[in-house]
């Protein structure tokens, strides 16, 4: 079995706006992936004009807001820099017993990498008040600009919501079959760690065991 | 092969109607209600197992339109159409429309729009081969994953679309607007005309393989619908009032100009005598200065049945802080289901700032007294002002005048019987109100001097409202207290500690007695009119008269036809009947007698006084 790959768009985000962000993206993503029983919840975005799906499992949100409170820790600790968060679904089988390896393997069939770009500050805000040559209020602007970045994020977190719902209808034939009782695939929510050397055999690791990925555009 | 084949036609039946469910559920506010309240109930039905998707009973309007198509091999064409109504010449004719029908009744003509178009086919060859066997089996199971799949992406992306937000708005209950959202569903469909395709987009999902067909899914919708120019029916801003009662930007003593000298709660019998100072008053009362203010506007949207819970909001009336006013009370809507708060009551509680902790003057007896302050207190919690009894509803006027004032005091009855109390307390042998005066003309000029004019204070007082708390309201202080001299405030300390209402009392009853106390001549009939003195609880005044007594008082073995006949003559002979016994020439003897009966008269009067 192949293991369908989706790098979702890049998104430009504050820090105050990373938890509502990885919230409406990681639950979308699971509430695609959640084929047994559910009761759909929805959700209203606070600093966006979005509503997404929750599979209302309290379990599964809760382990989410966990995954996300270590993820906004790593960004504290590493300040304006690129991130990724990769939401992986997998098989256990069952495997021969060896000298190394363990009875069960995990088979990952599909992962979804949640990219983001956290940035402190307004980047255009200063340098569009050096450059002008009227006198504006300062404060205007600064309302202005922001209300114009909000518009854009959440433009693009649209397109990644529609980028979700694309890959979830082409690509079906690698979904597993749906086990009785089962609400939700297992999954595997994991972060850049202290070093980033280590999130990339992570990754290596990962890709060594689901064979060759196949990535998509 | 009947079996299989009927297996993959309620594959293809229950699809159709779980997405028709699914569609109508998110776009027509009147079915989505109805499915809130099914989905309440935790059992899940036999409907919702299929795809395993839970979303309530199906409303009756789609078991009649799964009957009317039940041909499968037919389209389901499901049209969201906006309606919007003609605007009326005036904005304000709209301002009391009880409803958005009444509203559309009251409108001009309307306009409809197909605003979004789904498309639910199952295209099927019209010969083709059914599988068999295991083979069917999986294929069967694969069709329902793929089915499972499709509604999963349906159901996100039917709330990314703009037609959402309408439908949002729609459902919140604390607007009315001039358009709504209707749906059609049929078997065929008009083409839209250029046009109408103009602002559209189109987007299909993936194809799911049933064979022999397969089954397809697209939506054509309007990409934006800013175009439309939707607007609630009623859009009054909402007004945040800063100076109600109890704000901390408002004067806390502010009170009309009259009584801005005596404006102070310390007068108030529950509070004591503090200072104003040390009492830290951060609102008017109405027992104070009779300063009122309007009920914040977050009560009426409580009763109005808005949507709870602002309390990360710094306002304390955070009707809507969303980013656009399209979504305010989705983002209300989104804190009741994330929150589980469901009733507008906790706004309630949030909206008025007032804390027990703001006001320490609270006059705890009087929410005792009335049952309807206890109510009120619940609402705003130290606030003990009672209300008309005419409800809530007054609560909404602004009532910024004297007259509430005469409502929030408390009830007449206290003061009468403490007043009768009183009299019964007050020594005995007072006598007649004019001997009083001239017993203290030579004491401190601020005692009776002041006593006798208070009564016609009172007097005017009683004669406008017929209540001595006319007084009260309007100066928040009795008159008499406070604007007399040190030993009159001395007077007043020892009746405060019983209760408020006795000078007032007492001054009542002079101005009914004095005129005829005043007419009276020097008589022996003393003992009648006491009752009606006013200045029987000074106990300098009783004194006085007692001793007034006791010097006219014959010796204890003379006889009383002596007394009578003595008494007589004394006022006949001094014109001033005070002490005219002491100038007679006696005896020793008899001056002896006398002044053992003096001693005992001492004793006794000094039991007495010792006894008070």
């Amino acid at each position: 079995m192949n293991c369908e790959v989706c790098q979702l768009k890049e998104l430009e985000v504050e820090h105050f706006e990373i938890r509502e962000v990885l919230r409406c993206i990681l639950h979308t993503i699971v509430f695609h992936r959640a084929l047994g029983l559910v009761r759909p919840k929805d959700v209203d975005l606070e600093l966006f004009e979005i509503t997404y799906v929750q599979c209302g499992d309290v379990e599964l949100e809760k382990k989410i807001d966990e995954k996300i409170d270590q993820f906004i820790s790593w960004v504290e600790k590493h300040p304006n820099k690129k991130s990724q968060i990769c939401l992986s679904f997998y098989e256990v089988k069952s495997k021969q017993p060896s000298w190394f390896t363990n009875k069960t393997e995990r088979l990952y069939w599909e992962q979804w990498y949640v990219n983001l770009n956290v940035t402190q500050h307004p980047k255009h805000l200063s340098s569009k008040l050096h450059h002008t040559k009227v006198v504006v209020d300062p404060g205007e602007s600064a309302t202005e600009e922001r209300s114009s970045r909000r518009a854009m994020v959440e433009a693009s977190l649209r397109e990644v919501l529609f980028q979700i719902i694309k890959f979830v209808n082409e690509k079906k034939d690698h979904v597993p079959p749906i086990s009785e009782g089962v609400i939700y695939f297992p999954y595997e929510i994991t972060m850049p760690s202290s070093s980033d050397s280590a999130f990339g055999m992570d990754m290596i690791k990962r890709m060594l065991h689901s064979g060759h990925p196949t990535m998509l555009s | 092969m009947d079996r299989e084949s009927g297996k993959l036609e309620q594959i293809v039946s229950q699809f159709r109607s779980k997405i028709l469910h699914v569609i109508l559920d998110s776009r027509v506010p009147s079915l989505h209600q109805q499915q809130q309240e099914s989905l309440s109930l935790s059992r899940v039905r036999k409907t919702d197992k299929w795809f395993n998707l839970v979303l309530g009973d199906r409303p009756p309007a789609l078991e009649n339109l799964n009957f009317s198509l039940r041909n499968l091999l037919d389209p389901m064409v499901i049209d969201i159409i906006l309606v919007r109504h003609g605007s009326c010449s005036s904005s304000v004719d709209n301002l009391y429309v009880p409803s958005a029908a009444a509203a559309a009744a009251a409108a001009g003509p309307s306009i409809e729009t197909v605003i979004e178009r789904w498309v639910v086919q199952y295209d099927c060859p019209r010969v083709f081969a059914t599988p068999s066997g295991a083979d069917a089996a999986v294929s069967y199971k694969k069709i329902y994953k793929k089915c499972i799949l499709l509604l999963r992406s349906l159901y996100t992306q039917m709330r990314l679309l703009p037609a959402y937000i309408i439908f949002r708005q729609l459902s919140s209950l604390s607007q009315t607007y001039n358009f709504d959202l209707v749906y059609k569903v049929s078997s065929f469909s008009h083409p839209f005309s250029r046009e109408e395709e103009d602002g559209m987009k189109v987007y299909s999902f993936a194809p799911v393989e049933a064979l022999p067909g397969c089954l397809c899914v697209s939506v054509t919708y309007h990409a934006s619908l800013s175009d439309f120019n939707l607007e609630p029916l009623v859009s009054l801003p909402p007004k945040i009032i800063t100076d109600y009662v109890g704000s901390p930007t408002t004067d806390p003593m502010r009170s009309f100009p009259s009584s801005e000298r005596g404006a102070h709660a310390t007068s108030f019998p529950l509070r004591g005598l503090r200072p104003p100072s040390s009492a830290p008053f951060q609102r008017p009362h109405s027992w104070s200065s009779g300063f009122h203010r309007g009920i914040p506007p977050t009560r009426t949207q409580s009763l109005a049945g808005s949507p709870p819970v602002y309390r990360t909001s710094p306002k304390p009336y955070d009707i809507t802080s969303p980013p656009t006013d399209l979504y305010g009370n989705r983002i209300q809507n989104h804190r009741v289901s994330t929150l589980q708060q469901a009733t507008a009551f906790d706004e309630y509680k949030l909206s008025p700032p007032f804390s027990p902790s703001a006001s320490p003057s609270t006059p705890t007896y009087l929410s005792g007294a009335n049952p309807l302050l206890t109510r009120h207190c619940s609402e705003t919690a130290p606030v003990t002002i009672p209300l008309p009894l005419t409800g809530r509803s007054t609560r909404y006027l602004s009532p910024n005048s004297s007259d509430p004032s005469r409502h929030s005091l408390p009830p007449l009855s206290p003061r009468s019987s403490k007043h009768d109390a009183s009299s019964q307390e007050s020594p005995s042998g007072i006598r007649s109100y004019r001997k009083l005066e001239a017993l203290r003309a030579g004491e401190s000029p601020s005692g009776l001097s002041n006593l006798y004019s208070a009564p016609k204070v009172v007097r005017d007082s009683k004669d406008d409202s017929g209540r001595f708390s006319g007084l009260l309201s309007s100066s928040g202080s009795p008159r008499i207290g406070f604007s007399r001299s040190s030993s009159r405030l001395s007077f007043q300390d020892d009746m405060d500690d019983c209760e408020f209402s006795c000078p007032f009392d007492v001054d009542d009853v002079d101005v009914s007695d004095s005129s005829s106390q005043n007419t009276e001549s020097k008589r022996a009939s003393e003992f009648t009119a006491q009752s009606n003195l006013v200045g029987k609880k000074s106990q300098d005044a009783a004194v006085g008269i007692l001793v007034h007594m006791l010097r006219t008082a014959p010796p204890l073995r003379q006889d009383s036809s002596c007394y009578s006949t003595h008494s007589l003559r004394t006022e006949y002979e001094g014109g001033v009947g005070i002490a005219s016994g002491f100038f007679m020439p006696r005896k020793t003897a008899d001056a002896l007698e006398e002044l053992n009966s003096y001693r005992e008269m001492k004793d006794l009067l000094l039991s007495k006084s010792g006894m008070k």
